[in-house]
């Protein structure tokens, strides 16, 4: 599993050197490290890295033992492969409901209507769902579509 | 080989005049080809030493030709093995499939090869008509039944035998395409579209059929059936036509890059749906094409576009009788 960390490594030699050790102790895989040295911020450099690392708690342990020696954790996140998915929605959907239906980890990136007529809808979602999501997120769209007696166009191949 | 043809309808006369133009070919695969018989639904025509095409292509109804048993079924030649070859060509019935379904179960039973447009009696019965083939070593051929001139079963059957299919899917049907593509491209309405239609002659004045998916959903029995082992009913594909879909949800869908289409889909599921399909995507085609992507481990992605209905069928059909001649002339002369 990959994650997004930023340290805030001390200006001075060695720190990065430093960094990587628990990293690497923890079963750490470094994929990249961008280390913005022009940027520094009141003696301290910010450090972005991807890093792979076979558990949640191998990750875990790795942010532990950095704090134990000192050096600042600014961002910490898994890196979820997300996917962005457009649907259509038609009938008299009531856009609320869809809105406040609360899809896991899914969110409305874009919406946008078109009612000619009182109560008839036609709505396209722009979604966007972490990729392993994506059927329950197809699967509790028809649920929803179903409810409300609409129409529910998905893209292909989803 | 002695050609019986069943159906004297649309599809059954287009055959006619193919086979008439192409008898040379046909006689070059093997010798004694004629076509001893043809039935409609209301009688027969035979000749044990083979009817005369050249007539037999200038008729508009079968009583015609002249000496035409009226009242007589096609089941009788079947039954009486006065042919080694039928077309079944009659008109498809998904509620039981008749008398399509009578008609090919008669000729496997006795070892009558059967090649057929005719999707009913595959929908209704698939397992029950292949394995009869299998059983009496005969061939049942039904390349017209999806995708009328796409050889889509030809396709996979000689050229993708190395390959596992992931997903196939597709539009399947011409009628639905060409409604969906006047909403799309000229930004009519449902209704105008479905009308414009009915006009030109591409949706029938009860347009359920296509409209509902139901064809599409016919067809995706076949070809999940035929080609990716399963062994579903039509009740097994969920299904949703296009009724409903409005002018304004196809302008949302093409200001957004893509195209409105009913797609068939096997993978994990079996399903006909509107889709929203990228208008750059290889399956997206307009007017009454029909097009199928097939998805493998090996080849990747393959898209196969062409004419679905019509007289297009013809050269499936043609095909599957070609095919029936050279594995069985060629057994001939292993004996």
């Amino acid at each position: 599993m990959k994650f997004d960390m930023t340290l805030a490594l001390a200006d001075k030699p060695g720190q990065l050197l430093k960094a990587l050790e628990p990293i690497a102790k923890n079963g750490g895989n470094i994929v990249s490290i961008i280390h913005e040295r022009d940027k520094p911020v009141e003696g301290y450099v910010p450090v972005s890295l991807i890093v792979d690392f076979p558990s949640h708690e191998n990750f875990r342990n790795a942010i532990n033992d950095l704090r134990k020696i000192g050096i600042a954790i600014i961002k910490s996140e898994e890196v979820i492969k997300k996917v962005r998915l457009t649907f259509i929605l038609i009938g008299s959907v009531d856009l609320r409901r869809v809105i406040e239906s609360r899809i896991k980890n899914a969110r409305i990136i874009g919406l946008e209507a078109s009612t000619p007529r009182l109560n008839e809808v036609s709505v396209k979602l722009d979604i966007e769902a972490p990729a392993e999501m994506v059927n329950e997120l197809i699967d509790e769209l028809k649920k929803l579509s179903r409810e409300q007696n609409a129409i529910l166009i998905s893209p292909i191949h989803f | 080989m002695r050609l019986l043809i069943i159906g004297f309808g649309f599809i059954g006369k287009e055959l006619i005049r193919a086979l008439r133009n192409k008898i040379d070919l046909l006689r070059s695969i093997n010798e004694d080809f004629k076509i001893i018989g043809a039935a409609d639904s209301r009688g027969y025509i035979y000749d044990e030493g083979g009817l005369n095409i050249e007539r037999l292509s200038n008729i508009n109804r079968l009583l015609e030709y002249g000496d035409y048993r009226s009242g007589r079924l096609a089941a009788e030649l079947i039954n009486r093995e006065l042919c080694d070859i039928i077309v079944e060509a009659t008109p498809t019935n998904i509620k039981d499939g008749e008398p399509g379904l009578t008609h090919i179960r008669l000729a496997l039973s006795r070892g009558i090869h059967v090649v057929t447009p005719n999707k009913g009696p595959l929908v209704l019965a698939f397992r029950e008509l292949t394995s009869l083939a299998e059983k009496n070593d005969c061939d049942l051929l039904y390349e017209g039944t999806v995708a009328g001139a796409i050889p889509i079963f030809s396709l996979v059957r000689e050229c993708l035998r190395g390959d596992r299919i992931i997903r196939l899917s597709g539009i399947l049907n011409g009628t639905t395409n060409y409604i969906l593509s006047r909403m799309h491209f000229e930004e009519t309405s449902f209704e105008l579209a479905l009308k414009e239609a009915q006009e030109k002659g591409i949706a029938e004045r009860d347009p359920s059929y296509d409209i509902d998916g139901i064809d599409a959903a016919c067809k995706i029995v076949i070809l999940a059936n035929a080609l990716m082992g399963r062994n579903i009913k039509f009740e097994g594909v969920e299904r949703t036509g296009i009724r409903g879909i409005t002018q304004e949800a196809v302008g949302l869908a093409k200001k957004s890059g893509y195209a409105i289409k009913l797609i068939g889909t096997i993978d994990r599921r079996i399903e006909v749906a509107p889709k929203l399909v990228p208008i750059n995507h290889p399956l997206c085609v307009h007017g009454t094409l029909n097009a199928v992507h097939i998805e493998t481990d090996l080849a990747r992605e393959i898209t196969l576009v062409g004419y679905g209905a019509g007289k297009e069928t013809v050269s499936a059909i043609l095909n599957d009788i070609i095919t029936v001649l050279k594995r069985r002339s060629r057994r001939r002369e292993d004996n």
